[in-house]
């Protein structure tokens, strides 16, 4: 046999003869990467300059800024307590700090798979919430009581979303269910319910709660502005969530349900062992991004007056010298607002993948 | 196989049952008597009822007239009966249906751990006893997606058996396999009827039915139109429609 004709399979081509071959390929496609390379270079150059070199760090040297030119982090140094926690009081900023803490702690370890049975999630989310409300409002172990029109900043941001996401999810799970019930009377009804609250826009909604529902509601049904306006989010969440696990379930073919029924499964379990998982991983994608776009839209709740991390950050730019320096606390918001968001969207990549096992 | 026991017990009677999907009759004034232990093979044409007939048994459908007992306990909206009944009847299908979320293990003891009680030691060893049964324990760890359709198709079956069940009902198991797996499920099927397994199986694999059936039903347009032992059936058709499908079926 001659050993130089068996057919090897194609090499695979080296980064940079690709880059070469794409790039490169004729005297326009030259031109254009050469052009489209120096800008990028300039840019990020300035960036660099203008966030590292030229900038200025401590609160004292605000004086230095105008000279320097650069970014003036001065007013974080001097005004990200009003960022982080807004008017929560000064010398209980470490309550502040802490529900922070444990409230992101809670939404990373419910993202491990161990934790992923109703037991142990209502357990973890109870604990989590408990600690949080604890430290916040305080009036339990001599920590004086702290009402939520003065939360503010991070922690009030992280609570919204997820305060949102905790009630949401399972109100989804239930509106998906709903909707596809086999009685045409609920599903009718639970059709109209979402139907209903995704034509409105949330700002609508959360000015409902926040204002018109005091007057419809018996005193003791208002509970305070803050879990009117986190309920009315919910259920804007719970809606399109539903549609989302809802276009999940619709994909799973019939003969799953078929064959957990002729092995004596109940409903809930067929439910909650066979569909739901199946539907998740269906639709992760959709799933992951609204709950994305849920931790953006938080900043919505400074209209009906809540200040939440941008309206501190306006808080925080908003008085004497610091007035010209929105630019940097816009910054620094954006990357809290990244870092969160991020994390989010790699979380969803893994599980898709994770998920993905088996399924070649 | 002959009838071994003398007090045959009757494992499914249905009595003049009839069932519409909206105003198209599927199924017509069925009466069928299945004995413990009986194996009887369904066949006939497409759209001819056989699938229906047999989803009516373990009440994945609905019948509107007549009615259905299987061991003893009637079929009716009756929640507690279904639920009874499921227990004791397994389905194969066409699409073999496994959970693709999980492993081949875990298809077979969800169904013990959640309806059974079973602890996860106790099922999965009884769930490693049928792998071994089907033959492919060594793929106890892999997704359905990772299988090849015979091997799925077996895991099916295996997943049926943890159950325990007193009837096994097959539709069509080998139509969805390619020609060089379906020996090997039906292979794991003769065994199980040596057994002494109930079996009801739509199938159109006559070798299969003269080997294991005591019975071969043809349907047609949602009536049975004849019943014989295999060797009656397939040599003296009577009824001219049979005569015309096994001689479309046998060609090939
Ligand atoms: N859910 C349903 N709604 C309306 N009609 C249905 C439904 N299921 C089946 N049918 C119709 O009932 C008839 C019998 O269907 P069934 O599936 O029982 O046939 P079958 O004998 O199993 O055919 P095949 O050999 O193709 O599997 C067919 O005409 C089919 O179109
Ligand atoms: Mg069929």
């Amino acid at each position: 046999m001659d050993l130089a004709n068996i057919i090897q399979p194609p090499s695979t081509p080296s980064l940079l003869s690709r880059l070469r071959a794409n790039l490169f390929g004729n005297v326009l496609d030259s031109v254009v990467s050469i052009v489209c390379g120096v800008l990028l270079v300039m840019l990020v150059y300035s960036v660099i300059d203008w966030a590292f070199v030229s900038s200025i760090w401590r609160a004292e040297d605000e004086s230095l800024c105008k000279e320097a030119g650069g970014a003036c982090w001065s007013v974080i140094d001097a005004r990200h307590r009003i960022i982080f926690f807004g008017l929560f009081p000064y010398e209980e900023h470490w309550r502040s700090t802490l529900a922070c803490v444990v409230m992101t702690a809670t939404i990373v370890l419910s993202c491990f798979p161990w934790f992923w049975s109703a037991l142990r999630l209502s357990a973890l989310w109870l604990a989590g919430f408990g600690t949080f409300y604890i430290l916040m409002h305080g009036g339990l172990f001599g920590l004086s009581v702290i009402t939520p029109e003065r939360w503010g900043g991070l922690a009030l941001t992280i609570f919204i979303f997820a305060a949102v996401s905790i009630i949401g999810m399972p109100l989804s799970i239930l509106l998906a269910l709903g909707r596809r019930s086999k009685l045409p009377v609920i599903a009718k009804m639970v059709g109209l319910f979402i139907d209903f609250f995704r034509s409105l826009p949330l700002l609508t909604i959360l000015f409902t709660a926040a204002v018109i529902t005091p007057f419809v509601l018996p005193g003791w049904l208002q509970g305070d502005k803050l879990y009117r306006v986190i309920a009315g989010f919910a259920i804007f969440f719970a809606c399109y969530q539903a549609e989302n696990i809802r276009a999940g379930l619709q994909a799973i073919p019939a003969g799953q349900d078929e064959a957990g029924s002729t092995l004596g499964l109940s409903y809930w379990h067929r439910i909650s062992r066979i569909q739901l998982p199946q539907a998740f991983r269906n639709s992760l994608p959709a799933i992951v991004n609204q709950f994305v776009i849920t931790f953006k839209e938080t900043s919505i709740v400074t209209i009906v007056g809540f200040f939440e991390i941008l309206a501190s950050g306006a808080a925080a730019y908003g008085t004497g010298k610091w007035t010209v320096h929105y630019i940097e606390v816009y910054v620094f918001i954006g990357l809290i607002y990244f870092m969160f968001v991020f994390s989010l969207s790699r979380y969803g990549a893994y599980l898709e993948r994770k998920l993905r096992v088996g399924h070649g | 196989m002959a009838e071994n026991t003398s007090n045959t017990v009757t494992a499914v009677a249905m009595n003049s049952v009839n069932k519409w999907f909206d105003d198209f009759h599927v199924l017509k004034d069925i009466n069928l008597n299945v004995a413990d232990g009986e194996k009887v093979v369904i066949c006939g044409p497409s759209g001819s009822g056989k699938s229906t007939l047999i989803r009516c048994i373990c009440k994945l459908e609905d019948h509107q007239r007549g009615t259905i007992n299987v061991l003893g306990t009637e079929l009716n909206d009756d929640v507690s009966n279904i639920d009874e009944i499921r227990r004791e009847v397994g389905m194969v299908f066409q699409q073999f249906n496994l959970f693709p979320h999980m492993t081949v293990m875990e298809n077979c003891t969800l169904a013990q751990m959640l309806v059974r009680k079973k602890s996860r030691k106790e099922a999965e060893t009884i769930a490693m006893g049928f792998l071994e049964k089907v033959r492919i324990p060594e793929q106890a760890g892999k997704y359905p997606g990772e299988l090849s359709g015979g091997q799925q198709q077996r895991v099916a079956i295996a997943r049926s058996l943890c159950m325990n069940p007193k009837i096994l009902l097959f539709d069509e198991p080998t139509s969805a396999l390619d020609p060089e797996m379906i020996s090997e499920v039906l292979d794991v099927m003769v065994s199980l009827a040596e057994e002494g397994m109930t079996m009801i199986c739509v199938t159109h694999e006559m070798g299969f039915a003269r080997r294991v059936a005591d019975r071969v039903i043809f349907m047609d347009q949602g009536e049975i139109v004849e019943e014989n032992s295999p060797l009656e059936f397939f040599e003296n058709p009577v009824n001219e429609r049979t005569k015309l499908f096994l001689s479309q079926i046998l060609q090939h």
